[in-house]
């Protein structure tokens, strides 16, 4: 409850009419430097080398699976296979890399594959069949499920190569190798959101499929690839959590889907399509990890942040909102 | 006559008809493939099973027919079941007053989903997410394990039976039935369509949308309170998880039935025979040893056929 509390002080205090516009703009970014700064204030542990490694351990996965889900969130639907997906892929890790090195390229293009199918057949539900993305994505999201334990007969298994353990828990020159893939693929994504036509397109359709479809956009072709880069940057973010986390149960990144949703709506983007981004995406990831983990440094119970997330949820989000009325 | 059964029959909506239809072939191939389905016995255990599902079926059913979602039911039920075998604690005498308090909570904390979505223009999901985790959080702050228990006489409300017909879906009949009559003949309940057909449109003639929103989640709070107390009587204790998986199951019944997703179209007599749909499949499939795995599969499978075969029937 602190941090939320602490920032409605900080939104009474920064009322002056000068700041309002900067805040609006920047809300979430300042919120949180201000989690940061109050943290760092409260508990000593919290700016320790090995402490941000653990934030930024954890926020790698998530970040990944958020920058998708806010690819579809532009056109105006939602992914809720991210969680699922994730975790076949974590049992696509063991069951084709059997815990040998040599087969984490593979066990890469295999699932890279695998998410693409899915993806497309998201996509091709949403546009093709006109399914609403929510019965779309649940509906794939309970087939997954029944695929991966009707094949591991929903035995947990760590039969997964070593090398994505390092992937995982790894550092390269002290930075952990899972922020550099985050960065990596934000870089990426950031390119083909930002600056290709792809990217203008997306926008566009989300923002009015209808103009989109007349300016002669093939919105359905927009709309597919979107879900398509959501199940690929998911089934990355499941390698990747399946290496910090090391071995597989079944429901490996179990909650990213809704997590990953928060982020991109407390980033600043609307259900409605055609708003938002992935630096706000990725601000918001650091939010929701920032908050786990001054919950627990706080000595307040794992319960706690629970109850916190679900309370930043819903005021972020509905800061936003006042921000756009 | 003829001009009677037109009547009616126009006044029906065309995906009643499916389900239904799908619902007679189910029990008839079912029948045929298992020698043990077609029995009187076990389609009372199917309609003992099946009544949670209802439950919260027909709360998720108000809610989306004004073209909302309420993702906090399982955590709610969660909340809901522990609380109460937690404070009744084997004591007989404090029954009534428990469950006549958790129901309120549940009435309580579906208005405050209610007051969020309307307050703070919060889209639905995204408010029942947040509330999701916070009841989350709150049962297992109060406790990590099933707590407390329940005197044996309240399984009557789970395994009790009125000549031969189990209690439970009785009382789940009983509040279909107000609740099918609330919503054709009750002006709150016309107001629920018109609010989830067009909200502009309602609140210029003159609709409360915000009363009428308020009302929906407060229901859909009273059913997931319901049911915890329900999934009590039949476990025989809470639970800080066993709600879990009710939040999405709510949900495929009701789409299954025909209620749409955009909201103002559907109703709770198509919810209520995709409840009997999935609960004598399931049924059904275990009688064919079929892994819950697998029914899982199924249930996603239906879900798309159904779905994209209603909206392929609108357009």
């Amino acid at each position: 409850m602190r941090g939320s509390t602490i920032t409605l002080n900080k939104r009474q205090w920064l009322r002056p009419d000068l700041l309002v516009p900067l805040f609006q703009r920047y809300g979430l970014f300042i919120f949180l430097i201000v989690l940061i700064v109050t943290a760092t204030a409260i508990s000593p542990h919290f700016m320790t080398s090995k402490n941000i490694k653990d934030i930024l351990n954890q926020a790698a996965p998530l970040g990944m699976a958020a920058m998708g889900q806010t690819f579809v969130i532009l056109t105006g639907g939602f992914d809720l296979s991210v969680a699922s997906l994730m975790a076949t892929v974590a049992v696509i890790a063991t069951s084709v890399g059997r815990g040998e090195n040599a087969m984490v390229i593979p066990v890469f293009l295999i699932s890279i594959a695998f998410a693409s199918a899915v993806g497309f057949a998201n996509g091709w539900l949403v546009t093709k069949r006109k399914v609403s993305p929510f019965l779309a994505t649940l509906a794939t999201m309970i087939v997954l499920q029944g695929v991966r334990f009707g094949y591991t007969k929903g035995a947990p298994s760590s039969n997964l190569p070593p090398a994505f353990r390092t992937f995982g828990t790894g550092d390269f020159f002290e930075v952990p190798i899972n922020l550099i893939a985050l960065a990596f693929l934000t870089l990426l994504f950031a390119v083909l959101l930002y600056r290709t036509s792809y990217g203008r397109r997306l926008y566009l359709t989300g923002g009015n499929p209808r103009a989109a479809y007349l300016a002669g956009i093939n919105t359905d072709g927009v709309i597919i690839l979107a879900y398509m880069a959501c199940a690929v940057l998911a089934s990355l973010a499941g390698l990747f959590l399946v290496g910090y986390v090391g071995s597989v149960d079944n429901w490996v990144g179990r909650g990213y889907e809704l997590d990953s949703i928060a982020a991109v709506v407390m980033g600043g983007a609307s259900f409605k399509g055609g708003q938002g981004g992935i630096f706000g995406s990725l601000a918001g990831v650091l939010v929701l990890i920032v908050i786990f983990n001054l919950v627990l440094l706080l000595g307040l119970p794992v319960q706690a942040q629970m109850i916190v997330k679900g309370t930043v949820i819903i005021l972020a989000s509905a800061f936003y909102l006042s921000r756009r009325r | 006559m003829k001009t009677l059964v037109q009547r009616v029959t126009r006044r029906i909506d065309p995906s009643i008809f499916i389900v239904t239809g799908l619902l007679v072939a189910l029990i008839l191939g079912g029948s045929l493939l298992s020698d043990r389905f077609g029995t009187l016995q076990n389609f009372a255990n199917v309609l003992e099973q099946c009544v949670s599902l209802g439950f919260v079926s027909l709360g998720q059913t108000l809610v989306i027919l004004t073209g909302g979602i309420d993702l906090s039911i399982g955590a709610l039920i969660n909340l809901t079941s522990s609380l109460t075998s937690g404070f009744i604690n084997g004591r007989a005498e404090l029954l009534i007053p428990v469950i006549c308090g958790v129901l309120l909570l549940g009435i309580a904390i579906g208005a405050l989903n209610g007051v969020l979505v309307v307050g703070l223009g919060v889209h639905p999901l995204v408010v029942t997410i947040g509330m999701m985790s916070v009841l989350q959080g709150v049962t297992l702050v109060y406790t990590l394990m099933p707590p407390g228990s329940v005197p044996l006489s309240f399984e009557f409300f789970a395994y009790g039976r009125v000549w031969g017909v189990p209690f439970g879906i009785m009382v789940m009949l009983a509040i279909f039935l107000v609740l099918g009559l609330f919503l054709k003949r009750v002006r709150l309940g016309r107001y629920i369509y018109a609010v989830g057909g067009n909200i502009e449109a309602a609140r210029l003639s003159g609709i409360s949308a915000n009363r009428v929103l308020i009302f929906v989640y407060a229901s859909c709070g009273f059913f997931a309170a319901l049911t915890g107390v329900y999934l009590v009587s039949r476990m025989g204790i809470g639970d800080p998880w066993m709600g879990q998986g009710y939040t999405l199951a709510s949900i495929t019944p009701v789409v299954v039935g025909g209620t749409i997703l955009a909201g103002g179209k559907g109703g709770v007599l198509g919810s209520l025979i995709g409840v009997f749909l999935i609960s004598f499949l399931n049924n059904m499939l275990n009688f064919l040893d079929v892994s819950t795995f697998y029914q899982w599969i199924v249930q996603g499978v239906i879900i798309i056929i159904a779905v994209s075969f209603y909206i392929e029937r609108q357009r």
